[in-house]
């Protein structure tokens, strides 16, 4: 290993290692003037996360619905749109997708769940391409639009499931009929570890996303329209086509994430289906650098810190929120972190 | 007949328009400095929380209002610390800060939950009520609408009308210019930063300590955004913060209004109106704000091109 290439890991752990020890601090800080030991809460949240065979499943559960919105984010992310919309694409998705469960209850696996899928990729699509459509053709900022869009996607799944899709015999509870299990992604069972296919679906989507923009024409393309859009448009890439195609594969990822969420984890269409997995995803896609490969092990850290404040509460009374504080303080290490670093790259 | 009607949903559109509107001439202040803040929604929040936490324990909701007004500053100075320190990107720099505020509200709120406060007392007794014809009306509003009326007054005076005003705005267009005159840019897009922050700290107690008087999680629900995306529709003027706002208030006022008549629509539905017609107003005016010269120049770089 030569001096170059040392020096090269070196600085690409710079901003992960020094972001961590700020995040550490910080997350310290707060426990401390909030009266806890920093250092046993910060036990207590490694054992919540992957202590033991159950809350490593937690964890993995929580992972899968963090990937797909980090995916929906981080796409977008290479070719410079900030889309904040994953939690409302999850939302429509969900509720396009469960469209065809309730009026198809009886059909067999092989049919009810690609169909489901398909219509939840559709939803998820849609919802994603309105913010990229007027992006393209009016130039609308889309952090803002996507933003409200998710107010709007999460309220049409209330309008469903308290008003048409409610179910009478769930006596006032506000969700649709309980998904059969020919609607469900199948169980994978390895030893007491217990997943669905949902998870190397989505691992195999992130390999699948690396291989494409890194290697391909059309990744080369996204980075051109990035940093060169009027170069890109002398080789003849049109931009309002491909950020129309790149924010309806987003949407469609993040779909995917609620179609889950709702038929594995909770079983019915139901008011909360996500506790914020769209803001989760995108602070993943932030902090892995956009980066498809480096996005699969921080949704899993994300999604073990967010099994852990279930665990904390229960244990420690320490309130779940203390987790949106974590995430923020976190978001917040690395950006410093990494702006810093090129700041002093820049000085060099 | 009709005339009350209008005159209900008026008074009804200005209660809720108020808290944007604060959120909005904040917003308006911290823009024409050059720097967008997309963290309006955490400050509303934190402001929210701690206002009414300071009204429930002192039962003065001025105090409260003030409070409120110095946790959104408090949380500010984040963004000041990452954009201006850091130089951080400031859409990324807003929505930590839209996170941080969520977490924190949400955090030190818990307690409040399900509390109750009295508010401002009633003006219909008030000499206001006494006027002709425009009393009932005038007795129905409250003081954060007084309020927001004279900061809009004040934030167009300072900003067209002082010395001061037009440097800020030169800060806004072009700060290597400014910076030739001796001034410090960075100085004046602090003080904005702050001021906004103050600004939409003071919305969103406005919000709990005067129009909802409870505190619920994430009880903006996406306010403080429709507050950065209405003052694009408000060209960066605040003297057109008071009539953008109310596009928000009269959507909301509307939805409310159907709801409580019965109208033969899902509330759930109506509850996307405040939403649907901002945004839609917000698209049919975006084109023709970038193009005129309204936007500050230094904001375009950000709103286009993010990496």
């Amino acid at each position: 290993m030569t001096l170059s290439n040392l020096q090269g890991i070196s600085s690409r752990l710079t901003v992960p290692v020094i972001g961590a020890a700020v995040f550490l601090v910080l997350a310290a800080g707060f426990f401390y003037a909030n009266g806890y030991a920093p250092l046993d809460i910060f036990g207590q949240i490694l054992q919540g996360a992957f202590g033991n065979a159950f809350s490593i499943n937690t964890t993995l559960t929580k992972t899968i619905p963090i990937l797909f919105c980090a995916l929906a984010t981080a796409l977008p992310a290479r070719m410079g749109l900030v889309s904040v919309g994953a939690e409302g694409q999850l939302y429509f998705g969900a509720l396009i997708g469960t469209a065809i469960v309730l009026h198809w209850t009886a059909a067999p696996l092989w049919q009810l769940l690609p169909a489901a899928l398909l219509l939840t990729l559709l939803g998820g699509a849609c919802w994603g391409a309105i913010p990229g459509m007027l992006r393209a053709g009016l130039g609308v900022n889309e952090t803002i639009v996507t933003i409200l869009m998710n107010y709007i996607g999460i309220q049409l799944v209330e309008y469903a499931v308290y008003g048409p899709w409610k179910d009478a015999g769930n006596l006032g509870w506000p969700a649709t009929i309980a998904f059969p299990d020919s609607a469900k992604f199948p169980v994978i069972n390895i030893g007491s570890l217990s997943s669905n296919w949902a998870l190397p679906l989505a691992i195999l989507i992130a390999l699948a996303l690396h291989i494409l923009v890194e290697k391909s024409r059309w990744g080369t393309g996204l980075s051109l329209l990035r940093s060169n859009p009027r170069v890109a448009k002398l080789a003849g890439l049109s931009y309002p086509q491909q950020v129309i195609a790149i924010m309806a594969i987003a949407g469609s990822l993040a779909g995917l994430a609620g179609y889950v969420q709702t038929a594995n984890v909770q079983s019915h269409l139901q008011p909360d289906i996500s506790s914020g997995y769209g803001y989760v995803g995108f602070l993943v896609a932030w902090l892995a650098g956009q980066n498809f490969l480096r996005i699969i092990p921080v949704a899993l850290i994300m999604g073990g810190l967010l099994s852990a404040g279930d665990a904390l509460q229960l244990m420690a009374q320490i309130p779940f929120s203390s987790t949106l504080i974590l995430q923020a303080l976190l978001f917040i290490s690395v950006l410093s972190v990494s702006a810093w670093q090129q700041k002093r790259r820049n000085a060099a | 007949m009709t005339f009350d009607l209008l005159i209900g949903l008026l008074s009804v559109a200005l209660l809720t328009a108020t808290p944007v509107l604060m959120a909005m001439l904040g917003e308006t202040l911290t823009q024409r400095a050059g720097i967008i803040n997309l963290g309006v929604e955490g400050q509303m929040l934190v402001g929210a929380a701690a206002g009414f936490a300071a009204t429930h324990s002192s039962g003065n909701p001025w105090l409260g209002l003030l409070v409120g007004a110095a946790a959104g500053l408090m949380l500010s100075t984040v963004h000041a610390l990452l954009c201006l320190q850091l130089g951080v990107n400031q859409i990324a720099s807003g929505l930590a800060l839209m996170f941080l505020g969520n977490g924190l509200s949400s955090y030190y709120g818990t307690p409040l939950v399900g509390q109750q406060i009295d508010g401002f007392t009633n003006m219909a007794q008030g000499s206001l009520a006494q006027l002709p014809l425009i009393g009932h009306f005038l007795a129905q509003l409250t003081p954060t609408v007084y309020l927001g009326f004279v900061l809009v007054v004040l934030c167009g005076i300072f900003l067209y009308r002082t010395q001061w005003g037009l440097i800020w705005r030169a800060a806004g267009e072009s700060a290597d210019a400014l910076h030739m005159l001796g001034r410090h840019p960075g100085l004046i897009r602090l003080v904005a930063i702050l001021i906004g922050g103050a600004f939409s700290g003071l919305a969103g107690a406005a919000l709990s300590v005067d129009y909802t008087r409870t505190w619920v999680e994430q009880m903006t629900a996406g306010r403080g955004l429709l507050a950065v995306g209405l003052v694009i529709v408000a060209r960066w003027n605040p003297w057109l913060v008071l009539p953008v706002a109310l596009i928000f208030g009269l959507s909301e006022a509307l939805s409310l209004r159907l709801q409580s008549t019965g109208a033969d629509i899902s509330p759930y539905l109506l509850g996307t109106l405040p939403y649907v017609v901002p945004l839609i107003v917000l698209l049919l005016s975006y084109r023709a704000s970038q193009r005129g010269t309204a936007m500050p120049q230094e904001l375009a770089g950000v709103f286009r091109g993010m990496a």
